[in-house]
């Protein structure tokens, strides 16, 4: 099982799944941002496992997911931040009260 | 001639165009310009007149025609502003002009004291203007731009007495009548353009006979629609009577002399395309005829002096029509002449009757008149007579002929009918003139002192018109069917005559021609005798002399059957309620639900566009929540779908 | 000692094991990432998936990568998430719903999207497929340096952006409250 692509790939997407329900359903901003980096890395693990198992891509995976994991360091603390602020605004974490934008 | 002939139209539209726009500055002498622009125009109009009958002064063996200017040059249509004079020109020339300046001499006195006499007079030098282009126009679109002119000019008049709410209906009537009459005009004019290419009338009535039968049949049917409007035929009869709520002047004006006479002046000059349809010939008659003993009916219950003689008109109207479909076009020609002398006489004399008994138009309030204004009644009793058709009185001549030409031409229903309304006219002209100048004074007596003659003004046009009255018949009409007149008017009408296989017979004074005269004189001195019975007659010179006989009348009219008659008589045979109930009514009806469609269906249609995107937007709004994660469930469901649809697509 | 391929006496493979373990402690942690009400401990279960997908990492034959995982996500953004969790406290939040309304919807998107991965992963044919092979990072150095060179310098410059722009943005500054709440 572990020497199968399918199984990485079929993990990933599961884990991908998760996130996505996570990002949709759940009401706390900080919840959203877990879900985010819940998804971020089933991505990551979906191109390490492409790199394991086709030579010619493995050493471009591998520095793609580097890059990828700085990257998700940069917009987790940005995001943060944002939801400090709002948090600072609104007095509350919960992401159906921010909803100025309504019409 | 090519300078007069314009002439003859130019100075009464100067005449209009000065007085309406200077007139109310020119106060007591308002009428001075306007009068002497028709004089001058009928000093022409003689001139020209002359020269076509004798075919003088540059007139040749047919027409003179003069072109003024091109006034529609369109490629494919074309239209000129040109006059046309010839005989038959001639004759309508001298009736226009003549009685439209004796109207205008009457009015200075008629008018004397009202203070829009400068508007009157303006006004009727319009009317004059648009009549002569009529009669002069040598292409249809003018002579359809002169008609409709009339019918402004109408309007105007009728109307004239504006703040009297029944008089501005009564012009409204009129005009919308003519309108109606006016678009079967156009139609055909417009058919003639289709068929023909050109509106000339002398090149429309050489390339007739090339049109098919059945569009020469829709033209003749169409224009006649447009002279039934114009002269008050049956269907369209209703805004004659109505049209006395005009002055005086403006009723012997319209409905003597002119305007009702254009139709029959439209059916005679384009005989050539009548004569093409026999068929519309005949409805003619018909309509004619029916026209004249409905009109003549009505008019033996009117108690307004003005009601008769409206009706009298319509009846004698009628008349020339029937002449026309019958195809005797010289005698509509004469009637129509010898009617606008007498018919006039006998509006501006009763005009003069009103202003004596101080603006009372009902006859049950007038009698025993004859003493006191001697000269309208002298003047009154003659046209009374020459209506009737009492001879050697101009109506007399022209009444026969049409009769004979009836009998002769094989419409014998037509000359029953003709026969009976004969005999009808006399009767209620001679009720007419018993209610008001015989027996015993029933006027109101505080304006039986005032009862005075009128202004010479007034009395020296009736002095006038008495006199071709008398003597018309005798210089134009003898010898019957070769006077003058017939001379003058044949080569007009010999194709046409021709064209439909009849010659005209010569008269024959010991044959049919003078058996029918006899017969119908006869029926004439019987009706004028019943007259004088029921209504009185006083007139010492001849030896005449009956009492009226109210109660008589009143029995007679009590019986069964003759109630009935006064009945739908006196309520002209309920046409102006048949009228209101079709367009007044349901016609208003329609418009209401045509409203309601309006206002309900359709632009609830609209307002209901509007509601819907309203709606719509409401209830798509509550799709902008403002939270992101609604936002993003969008997304994801977006990314579902695609992703489904690139999968469907792959396994395809 | 050698530990040899497969567990002895039952002949499963120490790879399959260890990658069912790894799996599903991954799974399970998400799960109750996504769904536990207080949200500590959502962060702590955050954590363990790292961790957990650190080792399928070094399963992947990438000790790079895992360490980087280990380094990165639990030593910095899980410490980040865990202070801006305690940032936001409010008193009442257990209390209250963990879930909107639209977690059905949620829940059924997200999982038709995992159908979706799911069935096209498992029938779809890669190019170049092979058996596993690890990572060595000499190679991974090399290209880094060389033909990457210009990403990493721009995600250098990304992280100073993100950190000035954290600071920033979160800063709090008490004379300038009034105009923090335009």
């Amino acid at each position: 099982m572990s020497n199968s692509l399918d199984s990485y790939l079929v993990l990933s997407g599961l884990l991908f799944a998760i996130g996505t329900f996570g990002f949709l359903a759940r009401r706390n901003a900080i919840s959203m941002l877990m879900s985010i980096e819940l998804m971020i890395n089933a991505v990551n693990l979906t191109i390490l496992a492409f790199g394991a198992f086709i030579t010619p891509l493995r050493t471009h995976a591998a520095v793609i997911a580097l890059i990828v994991i700085a990257v998700a360091a940069a917009e987790a603390t940005v995001g943060l931040a944002i939801i400090i602020a709002i948090y600072r605004n609104k007095k509350t974490p919960l992401v159906d009260e921010y909803d100025a934008m309504k019409d | 001639m090519n300078f007069l002939i314009p002439l003859i139209p130019a100075l009464p539209l100067a005449g209009f165009v000065i007085t309406g726009l200077l007139g109310r500055s020119m106060g007591r002498d308002s009428h001075r310009l306007a009068v002497w622009a028709v004089v001058a125009s009928w000093v022409v109009a003689m001139v020209v007149v002359a020269g076509a009958l004798t075919h003088n002064l540059g007139f040749g063996e047919g027409g003179f025609g003069v072109t003024l200017w091109n006034w529609i040059p369109a490629t494919g249509f074309q239209a000129d502003m040109g006059f046309y004079v010839d005989t038959l020109t001639a004759c309508l020339l001298i009736v226009v002009t003549t009685i439209g300046m004796l109207v205008h001499v009457y009015s200075i006195g008629y008018m004397a004291h009202d203070d829009g006499k400068w508007r009157f007079f303006s006004y009727l030098n319009l009317f004059m203007f648009s009549m002569l282009i009529l009669v002069l126009a040598d292409n249809l679109l003018l002579v359809f731009a002169g008609w409709e002119l009339v019918g402004l000019s109408s309007y105007l008049l009728i109307g004239f007495w504006y703040p009297r709410r029944s008089a501005a209906e009564a012009a409204k009537k009129a005009f919308l009548v003519n309108r109606v009459g006016d678009m079967g005009f156009a139609l055909g004019i417009m058919a003639i353009w289709t068929q023909l290419g050109t509106l000339n009338l002398q090149k429309v009535f050489a390339a007739f006979a090339g049109v098919p039968h059945e569009w020469q049949i829709a033209i003749a049917l169409l224009i006649f629609c447009g002279a039934v409007g114009k002269s008050a035929q049956f269907p369209l009869h209703v805004w004659l009577p109505d049209a006395m709520e005009g002055p005086t002047p403006v009723s012997a004006l319209i409905h003597a002399a002119t305007m009702v006479n254009a139709g029959v002046y439209l059916v005679a000059r384009c005989n050539p395309i009548f004569g093409a349809a026999p068929e519309v010939m005949t409805v003619v008659a018909a309509i004619g005829i029916f026209t004249a003993i409905l009109a003549a009916s009505i008019a033996f219950t009117q108690t307004d002096i003005k009601r008769v003689l409206a009706y009298s008109t319509l009846s004698q109207l009628g008349y020339m029509f029937a002449s026309l479909g019958v195809g005797a076009w010289t005698a509509a020609i004469f009637h129509l002449m010898s009617h606008g002398f007498f018919k006039g006489l006998l509006f501006l004399g009763s005009g003069s009757v009103i202003h004596a008994v101080d603006g009372e138009q009902d006859m049950r309030k007038m009698g025993g008149l004859a003493k006191k204004i001697p000269t309208t009644y002298v003047t009154m009793l003659i046209g009374s007579v020459a209506i009737a058709g009492v001879p050697p009185l101009a109506g007399f001549f022209s009444k026969d002929e049409i009769l004979g030409g009836a009998f002769k031409n094989g419409f014998l229903w037509v000359w029953a009918i003709g026969f009976a309304v004969a005999g009808m006219t006399a009767f209620y002209m001679f009720r007419l003139m018993g209610m008001t100048f015989w027996g015993e004074s029933r006027v109101d007596p505080e304006t039986e002192h005032h009862i005075h003659e009128s202004p010479p003004s007034m009395t020296r046009p009736l002095i006038l018109l008495a006199i071709p009255a008398v003597f018309l018949g005798m210089l134009i009409g003898l010898p019957p069917e070769s006077g003058l007149l017939h001379q003058w008017l044949a080569p007009i009408f010999e194709h046409t005559i021709a064209a439909s296989g009849r010659t005209e017979a010569a008269y024959t004074f010991f044959g049919i021609d003078g058996a029918l005269a006899i017969v119908t004189t006869g029926l004439v001195a019987a009706a004028i005798v019943l007259a004088w019975r029921l209504f009185g007659v006083n007139m010492p010179a001849l030896g005449l002399r009956a009492e009226p006989r109210p109660d008589r009348v009143r029995e007679l009219s009590a019986q069964p059957a003759m109630a009935a008659l006064y009945r739908g008589s006196s309520n002209k045979w309920w046409f102006d309620d048949l009228n209101n109930l079709l367009f007044v009514v349901w016609g208003g009806r329609l418009a209401a639900a045509a409203f309601w469609f309006d206002r309900t269906v359709i632009d609830g249609t609209v307002n209901g566009i509007g509601v819907v995107t309203t709606g719509a937007g409401t209830a798509l709004r509550r799709v902008q929540t403002g939270r992101v994660q609604n936002y993003a469930l969008g997304i994801a469901l977006g990314l579902i779908a695609m992703a489904i649809g690139y999968i469907l697509i792959a396994v395809r | 000692m050698p530990i040899g391929d497969s567990i002895p006496l039952v002949g499963i493979r120490w790879d399959d094991v260890l990658f069912v373990v790894l799996a599903g402690t991954l799974l399970v942690s998400a799960l109750l990432v996504v769904t536990m009400r207080d949200i500590i401990r959502c962060g702590l279960s955050l954590t363990v998936s790292f961790a957990s997908l650190a080792g399928i990492y070094a399963l992947l034959g990438n000790p790079l990568i895992a360490a980087t995982q280990v380094l990165v996500y639990i030593g910095a953004i899980s410490v980040l998430i865990l202070f801006a969790i305690m940032l936001t406290q409010t008193k009442n939040a257990p209390a209250r719903l963990v879930f909107q309304t639209q977690a059905w919807f949620a829940a059924a998107a997200a999982m038709v999207i995992g159908n979706v991965i799911a069935v096209t992963a498992l029938t779809s044919t890669w190019p170049n497929l092979g058996d596993r092979v690890a990572t060595g990072t000499a190679d991974v150095a090399h290209l880094l340096f060389h033909d990457y060179v210009l990403p990493f310098e721009i995600v250098s410059v990304l992280l100073t952006a993100a950190v000035v722009g954290a600071v920033y943005l979160a800063r709090r500054d008490s004379g300038r409250r009034e105009e923090d709440r335009s």
